[in-house]
Formats: structure tokens, C-alpha cells, sequence
């Protein structure tokens, strides 16, 4: 069994629809796992089912092998750190952090001790005795962190810690988070709605949508060939054309295509997806099949390169173009998507 | 013509109206009990605070506002909090509901209790009905009858108070406090009651100065053997027209009105919170 | 969150202590029997009958709602025009001005009372109603001053602003461009002022005379020697009273608000 396994997880909030549907997810123990999707997917339900705060209708929730679905959250052992950070206005840095430990009835000194450290460890020692209010967003973000992390939990859940910063401080704090959870080997589920965020730091990512995870793989994997229309549009692919499978390739109105990558399982009706950078403005080579011809409707100058909006019997394509010279709306051109970049969908 | 002067004017009649009919009238009435018989002296006070029949009085008036206050505060969190975490328009009619009583008539509210508690009320007929006791319980005319009076008076107003100082109180805060190993209860007692300190101030000056000041529920629901400041001041200056009296009093009250606000709005900025403002 | 069953209990008994004295009350008016009990015997409204057929009830009630009305009115009058500069005008000593206003809610009420009974009716021996109109004008007139001030406050200036440069005086400003969108506050404080000033008693037994006495004070006087149901009835048309005012004032507010 993994460290961390929701099976079959059921939200619905009014009887009729649900907010997750038959969710199963598993985590490593010592991972951190993102759930990424945009608003209203239910990656913050499951979160929160996972911290105790939802019941979910139907469904168990199990962390290193004890079930949990039924506990109180004041009974679970899991480190929260919510969007807004949660501090307790009314009292000192320390004292947030202390109050975890008050709760499981440590002695004043093993307190001190345990505070101190976490401290020193966030970097934020001097700022013991200050108040909430008087810290910075990224320095409140450390005390939630320091807060969730003192008294040692089983696994620690983010939700979106980082959306209320400003972009520069975000790049530093997820950077800080990340080898915070790789030093203490803390496993980890967090949320965001940030692709790179969440690509950058993640061992794995579930891509979230409608209340189902459409794929969980590992960030490159999700970039590189993702497995849905849905995960495909999230990460950036935008030409999308039918395909039929045939032979050992697939093929649309008798041109032939060939993809390197592994093929999901599905009907002989695909679809092929190509992002608009991987597409290879032909000039002079003539490669064998994966090559589509269309018209140049509209040209868009994004200062480090053209954008060309190509008509073609597949539909209107995306291509960017470094090419020099660029084409001009009206040129005849050529265009190749290349094996290993043509996903199939 | 000067412009800028012009506005003033608008403040003209209002403060007529406060200085000529509130501050001069009061004034008149307490700056001589600061010089009775043409000098400077404090014989008046002294006479009343070694007086042991004004001192029980006095004592009476700060320990029934006390009692008054605690009682609001002890019903009030919990109640005002179960109301702070209701849907927005059910929310609504709950206010409603708590503060319609306030615009009834004091007089009808004291009646009511009198009703209730009286040798012929309510609770006697019950009681003596169902054979608990034989004889009726005196309950009207007593400290505790006024206490009740003045719980059922000014409870609406600690329940608005602490409701809208209690809707700032997010949910996260809690669940955090929860994800720590707080149970509901540690988390209302170290969260949630701490965070309501503003509402619960405001609500306790609201609450001790009016129970203080009241004058119908005391009088009656406490009568002439339990007078508090308010029904001694009428008495004295209307009844025994002791006007002497009736000032020195009239000064205690106001003394103990703003020593009140001020000993309380000192705590709430010692907790950095905002000022309570009348 | 899981709502808690105790909450849940604790807030209806405390609901239930506040309600249940009022129906009480309201229920022992219907009585046919002459004294007041619970549960009512019968149901009658002779009760009722009688409340109107008291003269001291009736004097008082005209005098209540006459004295309640001119006092009212009075502090608005003073009230409005003392919002509007506090709101709108920033000088030296404004906090002080500010907390002058605000004082009668410091004072008690029978302090004022005596005082005011001393100063109006014996050291200027004006007549007991006089005493009284000024005296609850005084004690409501923060009403005036929090209510309308408050209405003001989110009031935009910019708008008095464009009435200006499309020429209009401040004073014109004031009466057609103002006055109109202040208008459900100045509702909310004529008709919470109004409530006030008639329900007073600490006041009001201070400047008392005969034949001059309010409601709620002559009420006090006849319980004093009389306990029937008489009061029951006149308990429960008071309360009906401020409900339909509350109503009329929730009406006429929701009303501004959509032309406004």
C-alpha cells in the first residue's frame, strides 16, 4: 500500500452533483505530489477530504496504513498550511508555533527547544517575539510552514501557499518549500493552479478536472505526452486535428503521419496535437509523411518571434516561426510535425 | 464674505442644543456639590461614601452591572457565535428577532418578569401547583430579580455586539487550530474567544453602563428595599427633595459612566485593538 | 464545519428566554377573567376595550406621540445640518466637537433628568412640556448624529462636486442633491429617535407633572396599584406599535434605496 491512498472518494455537496467523482490517488512515502487544475476541478475538495475538513460520501482515506476517513481532524496528525497562512493574530511567531505542541501536552522546555529550532531552520529566529501583522507575506508563509512542521506530522497538505505573494517572492518560497520537504523527507500533497509551480517542484502531478484526475505522472511526462485533450490544452499544446489510426501509423485525408511517442489506448478515432513551437517550417526539405500544406492567414509579430496562423484542409494551425525571412499572409508553405513531437490523443 | 465660516453655522444648532440643554444643566447641578456652603470642599462626598445605607447602594448598582455583564458575556459567546456561522439570510432574521425586543418599552420588559416571577406569577402557580413548594417563593423584589431584568434587557445588545465581531473570524483560523490537536472546544476558548475581545469590550460597556443607569427595571423589579444609583437619585430628588444628595450622586454616576469606558477602552488598546466609541 | 448540537440547543433556550416573557404577556391580555394568569381562561378583548377607555392611558399616549414627534423632529433639525459638517468639513478640535455630540450617550439618563428638571423647569420656569420636548430631544439626538452621519459619510462627494460645477450653491446642493440620497437615513433615525424618545421613562418621571405624564410613566403608575390584564393589553399594543413602525421603516427604506 502506498503512504498515502484515497480509494473511491465521493463528494457531492447537494445530492446531485459531484464535486469529486470515484477519486483513488496514491502517494509515495517522501514525495511531493501536486494536484494542478483550474478552478472548480476539486483539487482543493480533496485536500481538504485528505485534512479531515470534507466527509466525503463514499470512499476511504488511509495514511501509512491506518484509515483515517472517519477521524476528527483534531486527531489526524497531518501539517496544514492554507492559502491565507492562518496565523493566530493574537499571538507571537513563537506562540503559533508553540500552540501545536501545547496541544500534545509537551513540557515548557522540550517546547522551547522544539520552537527555537524550527526557527533556525526557517530562518526566522529573530522574529520570535513579532506579531503576525507585522511580517511580510513570505515571512508569515515560513511561520505557517514552521507551524505545520514542528510537531512532526505524518505528511503535510498546501493549499495554493503560495498564490498570495507577489511573483518574485513566490519563485524564492517555492524553491525553499521544495528543499524543506526533500531535507525532512515529509510527504506531501499541494495545490495550485500555477503549471510551472507546480512542474517545477512536484516528483508527480495530478491533473485535475471535473472531479477526476485526468493524469498522474511525473511533470515531464505530463508536458511531454499527456494522455487527454484536456491535459494537453493545460500544458500548452493548441493545434488539434483528426487522425484515424491505420497500419502501424495513422493517417487523414491521405496524408500520412507517424508519432514516436507511446499511444494511449483508444478507438481507431484520435486526435493529433502538436505544440505551436515544435511545428517545423518547411523551406527546402521534403521529409517523408507528418507534413501538412496550407496558406498563411494571419501573421503576428511577439517580438522574439513570428506567430503564422496557417489554413489547412486540417483545420487552422498555430505554428511559431523563428524563420527568417518571415512569410508574409497569402505565402504557400509547408509545414512538418515532427514524430517525436506529434502526440496522439 | 467669508466662506470658509460659513459651515460653521450648521454646528451652531446642535451644539446649542448639547451645551445649553446637557452640559450647563449638569454642571449647574454637580459644581455645587463640590462647595457646599460657599467653599471648596469634598464634605458632601465624604458624608455619602461613609454612609453605610448610600455605600450598599452604590455597592449594589457595581455588582448587579457586574453580575449583568458576566451573565451577557457567558450567553452571549456561545449564542452569538452559533449565529455568526449561519447562512447569510437566515443570519439576517436571527438579528432581527434578537434586537426586536429592544424596541419595546423597557416598562413592559420589567412587567413581564413581574408577571413571571411575582407571588401570584408564573413560576409560583406551577411550582405550588405541582406541589414543589407550598408556600410562594419571593423572588420579586430582590438583587437577582433586577440581575434577570437586566440580563433580559441588554442580552440583544451583547448578542449584536459579539455576532458582528464574530463574523470577521474566518474558518480558517480554526481549522488550523483543529489541524493542530485543538478540539471545537479548545479552539472557541483560545481562538475564537481571544479574536472576539473588541465585540466582547464594546458589548460589556454597553451592558454595565446601561444596567447602572436603568432606572424602571430596578425599581421595578427591586423596589424601595433594593434601590440601585437610578431609583435613589429620584427618590432623593423628587421624593426627600434632597438636592444635595441628588448631586453628589448625579457626579458618582457620571464618574463611574466614563471610568467605566476608559478602564475598558484601556484594555482593548493594550490588545491593539480599535476604540470604543460612543 | 459540523455544526454543533449544543450550540444549536443553547441558542433556542436563549431565543426562548427572550420571547417567551413577551407572549407571556401577550397571551395573558386575552384572559375573560379579571386577574392575570397563565393559562388565559376564555378569550376576550374587553382587555383591550378597556385600554382605550382609560383617559390617563389615552392623555398620556397623545402627549407621548406628540412630545416624541416634536423632539424628534427637534434633533433632526439640529442633527442634520451637525452631520453634514462633521462629515464633509475637517478643523481644529473636530474630535472634541465630535465627542460633545456624542456625550448624552455618557450621561445617564436620570442625571440628565434631574438636571434638566432643575435648570428648565425650576431655574427658568418654563412650562413641563418644554422641558420634556428638549429634554428627549436631547437624549436622542445622537441618533441623529450617528444615523444620518453614517448615511452621509457614504454619501460620494464627488457628486456634490458636479451639482456645483453645473452651478448650483452649496445650499442648493445641500436641499436637492443631498437631502434626497440621505433620505432612507434620515428615515432610519426619525423613526429609531421616534421609538427612543417614546419609550423613555428615566427622563421623562423627571419632568413629569400633573396631567402632564407619558405613556410608559403612567403605565408604571398603574401597576403600582393595579396588577389585571389591563396592562397586558396595553403591553401588547405597545409592542405592536413598534413593530409596525419598524415595518413601515423597513418599507420606506428598501423604497429609497431603489430610487435613490
Amino acid at each position: 500500500m502506498a503512504y498515502i491512498e484515497l480509494r473511491d472518494i465521493d463528494v457531492s455537496y447537494d445530492g446531485r452533483k459531484k464535486v469529486l467523482d470515484k477519486l483513488a490517488l496514491d502517494v509515495e512515502e517522501g514525495q511531493l505530489v501536486s494536484l494542478l487544475g483550474p478552478s472548480g476541478c476539486g483539487k482543493t475538495t480533496t485536500l481538504r477530504v485528505l485534512g479531515g475538513f470534507i466527509q466525503p460520501n463514499a470512499g476511504n482515506v488511509f495514511v501509512n496504513g491506518r484509515e483515517y476517513t472517519n477521524t476528527p481532524i483534531h486527531k489526524r496528525n497531518f501539517g496544514i498550511v492554507f492559502q491565507s497562512y492562518a496565523l493566530f493574530p493574537h499571538m507571537t511567531v513563537s506562540d503559533n508555533i508553540a500552540f501545536g505542541l501545547k496541544m500534545r501536552h509537551l513540557s515548557k522546555s522540550e517546547t522551547e527547544k522544539k520552537v527555537r529550532a524550527i526557527l533556525e531552520t526557517v530562518d526566522l529566529a529573530e522574529f520570535a517575539k513579532r506579531y503576525p501583522r507585522e511580517l511580510s507575506g513570505g515571512q508569515r508563509q515560513r511561520v505557517a510552514l514552521a507551524r505545520a512542521l514542528v510537531v512532526g506530522p505524518e505528511l503535510l497538505l498546501l493549499d495554493e501557499p503560495l498564490s498570495n505573494l507577489d511573483a518574485k517572492l513566490r519563485l524564492k518560497m517555492r524553491v525553499e518549500i521544495r528543499e524543506l520537504q526533500q531535507k525532512t523527507g515529509i510527504t506531501s500533497v499541494f495545490v495550485t493552479h500555477d503549471q510551472e509551480e507546480c512542474f517545477s517542484i512536484s516528483d508527480k502531478v495530478a491533473v485535475m478536472n471535473g472531479g477526476v484526475i485526468e493524469q498522474y505522472d511525473s511533470p515531464e511526462t505530463i508536458y511531454t505526452r499527456p494522455k487527454t485533450e484536456f491535459v494537453a490544452r493545460f500544458v500548452g499544446f493548441e493545434n488539434f486535428f483528426d487522425l484515424r489510426r491505420e497500419g502501424g501509423g495513422y493517417c487523414f485525408r491521405g496524408i500520412r503521419f507517424a508519432s514516436a511517442l507511446p499511444e494511449a489506448a483508444g478507438e481507431r478515432e484520435r486526435k493529433g496535437a502538436i505544440r505551436p513551437e515544435d511545428i517545423v517550417i518547411l523551406r527546402d526539405e521534403t521529409p517523408e509523411g507528418n507534413v501538412i500544406e496550407g496558406t498563411v492567414a494571419v501573421r503576428t509579430y511577439l517580438g522574439k518571434t513570428y506567430q503564422y496562423k496557417v489554413r489547412t484542409p486540417f483545420g487552422d494551425l498555430t505554428a511559431a516561426g523563428g524563420a527568417t525571412p518571415p512569410l508574409a499572409p497569402g505565402d504557400q508553405v509547408r509545414l512538418y510535425l515532427p514524430a517525436e513531437k506529434l502526440v496522439v490523443l | 464674505m467669508k466662506k470658509r465660516r460659513i459651515w460653521a453655522l450648521l454646528l451652531v444648532p446642535g451644539l446649542a442644543l448639547i451645551v445649553l440643554f446637557l452640559v450647563v444643566p449638569i454642571l449647574r447641578v454637580i459644581l455645587p456639590s463640590f462647595a457646599p456652603e460657599g467653599r471648596l470642599s469634598l464634605s458632601l462626598y465624604k458624608d455619602f461614601l461613609t454612609d453605610s445605607f448610600y455605600l450598599g447602594i452604590l455597592g449594589r448598582t457595581v455588582r448587579v452591572s457586574l453580575i449583568t455583564c458576566l451573565i451577557c458575556i457567558v450567553l452571549g459567546l456561545p449564542v452569538s457565535y452559533y449565529i455568526s456561522r449561519m447562512q447569510a439570510g437566515r443570519k439576517g432574521v436571527m438579528i432581527a428577532l434578537a434586537t426586536f425586543p429592544l424596541l419595546t418599552n423597557t416598562v413592559v420588559r420589567a412587567f413581564a418578569w413581574i408577571v413571571i416571577l411575582g407571588q401570584e406569577g408564573i413560576i409560583n402557580k406551577l411550582m405550588m401547583s405541582v406541589g414543589l413548594i407550598s408556600e410562594p417563593l419571593r423572588m420579586l423584589f430582590t438583587e437577582g430579580a433586577i440581575v434577570v431584568g437586566s440580563v433580559y434587557l441588554f442580552l440583544p445588545i451583547m448578542l449584536t455586539s459579539l455576532v458582528s465581531v464574530m463574523e470577521n473570524i474566518g474558518e480558517e483560523v480554526q481549522e488550523a487550530a483543529l489541524s493542530l490537536g485543538a478540539n471545537r472546544f479548545v479552539s472557541f476558548m483560545r481562538i475564537v474567544v481571544p479574536l472576539s475581545m473588541p465585540g466582547i469590550i464594546v458589548g460589556s460597556v454597553l451592558v454595565f453602563t446601561g444596567t447602572a443607569s436603568a432606572y424602571s427595571t430596578p425599581l421595578m423589579l427591586g423596589g424601595n428595599r433594593n434601590m440601585m444609583l437610578s431609583t435613589l437619585v429620584y427618590q432623593q430628588a423628587m421624593l426627600l427633595n434632597n438636592w444635595d444628595a441628588a448631586s453628589v450622586i448625579s457626579a458618582l454616576m457620571i464618574v463611574i459612566s466614563y471610568a467605566v469606558v476608559g478602564v475598558l477602552n484601556g484594555l482593548s488598546s493594550k490588545i491593539n485593538k480599535t476604540e470604543v466609541t460612543q | 464545519m459540523k455544526k454543533s448540537k449544543f450550540l444549536l440547543i443553547v441558542t433556542i433556550l436563549v431565543y426562548f428566554f427572550i420571547f417567551a416573557p413577551l407572549v407571556l404577556i401577550a397571551l395573558t391580555s386575552f384572559t375573560t377573567e379579571s386577574y392575570i394568569g397563565f393559562p388565559p381562561v376564555g378569550f376576550s378583548l374587553k382587555w383591550y376595550a378597556k385600554v382605550f377607555a382609560t383617559k390617563s392611558f389615552m392623555d398620556a399616549f397623545r402627549l407621548s406621540a406628540v412630545v416624541s414627534l416634536a423632539a424628534t423632529a427637534l434633533a433632526l433639525l439640529v442633527g442634520i445640518p451637525g452631520a453634514y459638517a462633521l462629515s464633509r468639513y475637517n478643523f481644529r478640535g473636530k474630535q472634541f466637537i465630535k465627542d460633545l455630540f456624542f456625550s448624552p450617550n455618557m450621561v445617564p439618563q436620570v442625571v440628565m433628568g434631574f438636571s434638566l428638571f432643575v435648570f428648565i423647569i425650576v431655574a427658568l420656569k418654563l412650562n413641563v412640556r418644554i422641558a420634556l420636548l428638549i429634554g428627549l430631544a436631547v437624549s436622542v439626538v445622537t441618533y441623529a448624529f450617528r444615523i444620518v452621519g453614517a448615511s452621509i459619510d457614504s454619501l460620494d462627494f464627488a457628486i456634490e462636486e458636479a451639482g456645483m460645477s453645473l452651478g448650483a450653491t452649496r445650499a442648493t446642493v445641500f436641499f436637492r442633491i443631498v437631502l434626497p440620497n440621505i433620505s432612507s437615513g434620515i428615515v432610519s433615525a426619525f423613526l429609531l429617535a421616534f421609538i427612543n424618545a417614546f419609550n423613555n421613562v428615566p427622563l421623562t418621571i423627571f419632568l413629569s407633572g400633573p396631567g402632564v405624564v407619558t405613556l410608559p410613566v403612567a403605565m408604571m403608575n398603574y401597576i403600582e396599584y393595579n396588577y389585571d390584564p389591563t396592562v397586558s393589553a396595553l403591553s401588547v399594543l405597545m409592542m405592536l406599535m413598534s413593530v409596525l413602525i419598524m415595518a413601515v421603516s423597513e418599507k420606506l427604506v428598501r423604497a429609497g434605496g431603489r430610487a435613490g
